[in-house]
């Protein structure tokens, strides 16, 4: 039975929206957690976050997360993901001063580019927000973060 | 168009929860409309999906036990609450050792539901129960009157009889 066949909006259905939780978990919980991880600074915190992120899933926030089969169920993940942390925490102002080691992808873009992709993926900043604090217009954002991308795909082919 | 469209870095800013809710609404309508920017937005998806395994870290052995412990918790809790919302007080007594044991059926509310059609009956009684009110004053009222006739005619013939 997938995600979407246990999802039925009823109170029967509470022991299988754990079962979908831990299928969520089992598939991107080592993925959720280098994400946290990497927002948070902190690993035992990103761990603790993990699970807190985990514990909240309603039956709603399941559906609209792996309900469909259309697009990605972890970028659905994630930025669920990125709006709970949020709420948790309001550290949207150091990719200036932290650097993201250990991943030759991130590596591999300029600091340009790192403080982009940096400020809108892992801090969750707007691209208005994140133009104004690098005095660039809303279009040289997203191309600079267009331009990350390409690295990424490049190596991923 | 579609090729600037893709271009733009909308679809970057959209796969990283940055975009704005008129830019995503507008690629929603774009993804639906033109299958070029569908395949472009499953390109970055996977593309975020390689990065996120490229920085993966497993989580420790314990962190499902505690996270089902949470789940558990949260669901015993609403049960809880929704146990309490349906039926605020019932207890139910332990079942005696032997012999029959008895249900308690009766509700916990004091109302009760009929039938629509018992309003004629109720209408009925009602206005049955009005006539017969008249006829009783009515009864009552004539054989006073009669009452006093009788006292006087029997006057009358005492008088007469004298």
């Amino acid at each position: 039975m997938n995600l979407r066949e246990q999802l039925t909006y009823n109170e029967a259905s509470l022991p299988s929206v754990k079962q979908a939780a831990q299928e969520l978990y089992t598939n991107y919980g080592a993925m959720l957690l280098g994400y946290i991880t990497e927002v948070v600074k902190d690993r035992p915190a990103a761990e603790g976050y993990l699970a807190d992120v985990f514990s909240g899933l309603s039956t709603g926030d399941i559906y609209h997360i792996a309900g469909t089969a259309d697009g990605s169920t972890y970028v659905r993940l994630q930025q669920y993901t990125r709006k709970k942390l949020v709420s948790f925490i309001s550290t949207t102002d150091d990719c200036a001063n932290v650097e993201i080691k250990g991943n030759r992808l991130i590596d591999l873009m300029n600091p340009e580019q790192q403080l982009v992709f940096c400020g809108l993926h892992y801090h969750g900043k707007t691209i208005g927000k994140l133009a104004g604090e690098l005095n660039k217009t809303d279009e040289e954002i997203r191309q600079i973060l267009k331009q990350s991308f390409n690295i990424i795909r490049s190596n991923r082919k | 168009m579609i090729q600037q469209y893709i271009d733009s870095g909308v679809l970057e800013a959209y796969v990283t929860g940055s975009a704005s809710d008129t830019e995503v609404k507008e690629l929603l309508r774009m993804k639906a409309e033109y299958p070029e920017v569908s395949v472009a937005l499953q390109q970055l998806e996977a593309d975020m999906e390689f990065l996120a395994l490229n920085m993966a870290v497993t989580p420790p052995a314990h962190t499902w036990d505690k996270i089902s412990d949470n789940i558990d918790e949260i669901m015993l809790r609403e049960s809880r609450e929704l146990q309490q919302f349906k039926q605020p007080e019932q207890q139910q007594e332990a079942p005696a050792a032997s012999g029959p044991t008895y249900i308690e059926v009766e509700g916990a509310s004091s109302h009760m539901r009929i039938h629509k059609a018992w309003r004629w009956v109720f209408a009925a009684v009602f206005v049955l129960g009005k006539i017969f009110l008249a006829c009783a004053i009515y009864f009552y009222l004539e054989n006073r009157q009669a009452q006093k006739q009788l006292i006087k005619l029997e006057t009358e013939i005492k008088q007469l009889k004298r």
